[in-house]
């Protein structure tokens, strides 16, 4: 249990505005429920799944929930910043395509790589665009380039999966450190680098201050467009990263990657980990521990042999309850 | 006299940090119109707020033709007959005139809206009020003159026996305006009582009978208006407490310009504002709210856009034309509202302090923020400005008014800009707090930076200015040395009314 309390305080640790005595005292449980709720579902898991607290298994759950942890870092630092972004999984799939098209007709796979996070970047900053400089509304200029991309996934590969691909790219993708697969090592690190960012680097501390107050924000001159403009840039370059873990995993790479359940996933991941749907709070670390959560219960269900209709259901459930927790704390 | 219609006993409100209304008493008669005047923040609307229903008061009493009445929200307050013009339209812009006035209480026939007839009883209140728009057109087509004409006739449908306008005429043309003060007198005729809130004292003699003058959250005087002058509600409305206790021992040495505005324009708001500001110089900007005063402070700063004009900054030795968006660059900006535009409520003190200076906090090594750098200096300002606090991470919201005032000059400070804009720094805080924002703002000057100083608090502003410009209507009217007496600045800023 140490360690959960400790990632705890490293998740309450991470909002700037970390306020020790007074924030506890009006705000503080509210913040602690999810890990709460994570460290009962893993234990109440464990009692009743045999083999489920082993180190294997461990292992295996944060490997499945690698993409999807990176992809819940990008949809914190949007929404934080006041957005949501729902195009991350299919433009995900499209830049993990286009990377695929190209080791496929014998492109060099760091070159693939490149192209995967560049076009991730250059969707994001379409969506940027769109939101911070034309002042369109998140939830359709996203949904807008969810289709998008997802239409364009479909056309280019004529919705066919696509294969195969280069081996070397597999390998360095899915390599192992002893027991621990190279993704596993690859979050944790690029989790650590945005939390200290997110918590200490300037961009960090202005794009709390826009998603907080974003008239005071403006007032004391920190460039609130641009901020904005980047966290989707961010979220596009996240996309990009899961899409070379997702490629390597599937060794191909086919639009059906980015259906359209994972974005739930991914929001549930943000919110489950403390991030506000009212921006201004949250944290990457927290996120990727949200992503664990959700991994968990999608597997433990599947273990357990619960419908997949019970699932969608369960996983719905867990979304209301932390967007009430949110607004709760909002009191 | 007769037993007034309304009467508003001990009414006491408080928000966080502010106390708006101090126990006020307030009458009013059947039949009257009675001007409800006092600057801004003095507790006019929240006053009239109680009333509508809109908030509660702490404590105090509310008696309608003598009778106690509670009043919880706007439909209780519809209920005893009492109708709010609010400052704010609360129209709906897509719908048409008809759907507007009627939307919570349509006309039905068989369980449907009954179109025709509302059509046809919105035709008839809004020729009551001159107009003779066709009750299908959308509200986004009106101008808003137009639209305020809508929302005073949703008041009248209720048939109220009060209605309260707030500031009704800041949208509306001379002939509108001529139509509404109509509609006032005809009102007043049928019985109805009219409580006129404004600041346009024009208005108040034209209309009005009576008028009672709030400041600071308490009745200051009033009386009949055939019996007062212009500068006498002025002086109530600004305060008379005696300018010779106030001592200012500068010494500062008032240097070069450092801030030259030639020909400033935004249509409709300021007009050709020129003006030179001097190192270590307190500028007061000074005239009634409305008067262009906090219009003029943001635009300099690139908060809203301007039409024409130019603004030049002194750097490197000589006056460089710059575009308002890079003017945060020189300018430290202290709004007139620190809890919407100044500070981020929930983070903490230091995040707060250390907001506007994040780059050059940034440790050699990382491109990061260095934590022992930005400690250190949010423990220097916080020292040198003495905010009360438990701890650097104390949430700001958790602070008094005058300690989050503090917390957003001292964020300045720590920027250092040559030349600092503050609007209404004072208000809201108590006289401690308010001293010490004073003596602050001395020192800056005595350091040499530049000070605008925008107060509605004549008081503040002339324990502080050496020199002061004077706004009405988006102009700059006048120019007054320091040594301008009061009774100098109450005329000039009722000037041209």
């Amino acid at each position: 249990m140490t360690t959960v309390e400790k990632v705890e305080s490293e998740l309450l640790d991470v909002s700037p505005g970390k306020a020790a005595g007074a924030r506890l005292k009006s705000s503080g449980f509210v913040r602690y429920i999810p890990l709460i709720l994570l460290a009962i579902v893993i234990i109440v898991i464990g009692l009743y799944t045999p083999n489920f607290l082993t180190a294997r298994n461990a292992i295996n759950i944060l490997r499945q929930s690698a993409a999807l942890g990176l992809m819940a870092i990008g949809m914190t630092t949007v929404m934080i910043g006041g957005g949501i972004d729902l195009s991350i999984p299919s433009m995900m799939a499209f830049s993990g395509i286009l990377g695929a098209m190209y080791m496929r007709d014998g492109g060099n796979p760091f070159v693939a790589a490149l192209i995967m996070v560049g076009a991730g970047m250059l969707g994001g900053s379409i969506n940027g665009f769109a939101v911070a400089y034309l002042r369109m509304i998140p939830f359709v200029v996203t949904l807008a380039m969810m289709n998008i991309a997802m239409g364009a996934s479909i056309w280019i590969t004529q919705s066919v999966s696509v294969a195969p691909i280069n081996q070397g790219f597999i390998d360095v993708v899915m390599a192992k450190f002893g027991i621990i697969p190279m993704p596993v090592i690859f979050v944790a690190i690029v989790t650590l680098i945005a939390q200290v960012l997110m918590k200490n680097g300037i961009f960090g501390r202005w794009l709390f201050a826009v998603g907080t107050n974003v008239r005071a924000a403006r007032v004391s001159g920190i460039p609130t467009q641009r901020v904005i403009f980047s966290t989707y840039v961010v979220s596009g370059l996240f996309a990009g990263l899961a899409a070379m873990l997702v490629v390597a995993r599937l060794m191909s790479a086919a639009p059906t990657m980015g259906e359209e359940g994972v974005v739930l996933d991914i929001v549930s991941s943000a919110v489950v980990g403390g991030t506000s749907i009212y921006g201004g709070l949250g944290s990457p670390l927290g996120s990727v521990i949200g992503a664990l959560f959700i991994t968990l219960i999608t597997n433990s269900m599947n273990m357990m042999k619960i419908s997949y209709y019970w699932t969608l259901i369960i996983k719905g459930l867990v979304i209301v309850i932390a967007v009430i927790l949110d607004s709760l704390r909002r009191r | 006299m007769a037993e007034p219609y309304l009467r508003m006993v001990g009414i006491q409100k408080s928000f966080p940090g502010v106390q708006a209304l101090k126990g006020v008493d307030f009458e009013a008669f059947a039949g009257e119109a009675l001007a409800l005047i006092g600057a801004n923040g003095a507790g006019k609307s929240t006053l009239m707020n109680v009333l509508g229903g809109v908030i509660q008061p702490d404590a105090g009493q509310i008696l309608i033709a003598g009778q106690p009445v509670e009043i919880h929200d706007p439909l209780q307050a519809a209920a005893h007959g009492i109708a709010f013009v609010h400052q704010e339209m609360a129209i709906l812009r897509t719908l048409t005139i008809a759907e507007n006035l009627y939307i919570t209480s349509f006309p039905t026939r068989n369980g449907l809206i009954d179109f025709e007839q509302a059509n046809r009883l919105s035709s008839s209140v809004l020729a009551r009020l001159g107009h003779d728009f066709p009750p299908e057109t959308r509200m986004r087509d009106l101008s808003p003159g137009d639209q305020q004409i809508v929302e005073i006739a949703r008041a009248l449908l209720g048939e109220p026996r009060l209605i309260i306008f707030d500031e009704p005429t800041s949208s509306l043309t001379s002939r509108e305006k001529a139509r509404l003060f109509e509609v006032i007198r005809s009102l007043k005729k049928e019985g109805v009582t009219v409580i006129y809130i404004t600041h346009l004292l024009d208005e108040v003699f034209g209309i009005c009978e009576r008028a009672v003058v709030l400041r600071n959250g308490e009745t200051v005087g009033g009386g009949m208006l055939s019996q007062l002058t212009y500068a006498e509600i002025v002086r109530l409305m600004i305060g008379t407490a005696d300018v010779s206790s106030y001592f200012r021992h500068r010494t500062a040495q008032i240097g070069d310009i450092i801030l030259k505005v030639s020909g400033l324009n935004q249509k409709g708001v300021l007009s050709e504002i020129s003006f030179e500001l001097r190192k270590g110089e307190v500028l007061g900007l000074w005239g009634l709210m409305g008067s262009g005063r906090t219009e003029l402070s943001r635009a300099i700063i690139g908060l809203d856009p301007i039409d024409s004009g130019s603004i030049e900054i002194r750097a490197n030795g000589s006056l460089k034309p710059i575009q308002p968006r890079q003017a945060k660059k020189w300018i430290g900006m202290v709004t007139e509202n620190r809890r919407e535009e100044g500070l981020l409520l929930p983070k903490s003190v230091k995040t707060n302090i250390s907001l506007a200076n994040l780059p050059a906090l940034i440790s050699r090594v990382w491109p990061l923020v260095d934590n022992k750098k930005e400690t250190q200096e949010a423990r220097t300002y916080v020292d040198r400005l003495k905010i009360m606090i438990s701890s650097l991470e104390q949430p700001v919201e958790t602070l008094s008014g005058g300690n989050q005032q503090k917390v957003v000059v001292g964020r300045w400070l720590q920027r250092n800009p040559v030349i600092y804009i503050m609007d209404e720094p004072t208000r809201g805080l108590d006289v401690g707090a308010k001293a010490e924002i004073r003596t602050v703002i001395l020192e800056l000057a005595d350091a040499g930076a530049a000070v605008i100083l925008v107060s509605s608090d004549i008081d503040q502003i002339m324990s502080m200015s050496d020199r002061y410009l004077v706004m009405n209507r988006g102009r700059i009217t006048q120019e007054l040395p320091a040594s301008a007496s009061k009774d100098e600045l109450i005329a000039a800023a009722a000037g041209g009314q």
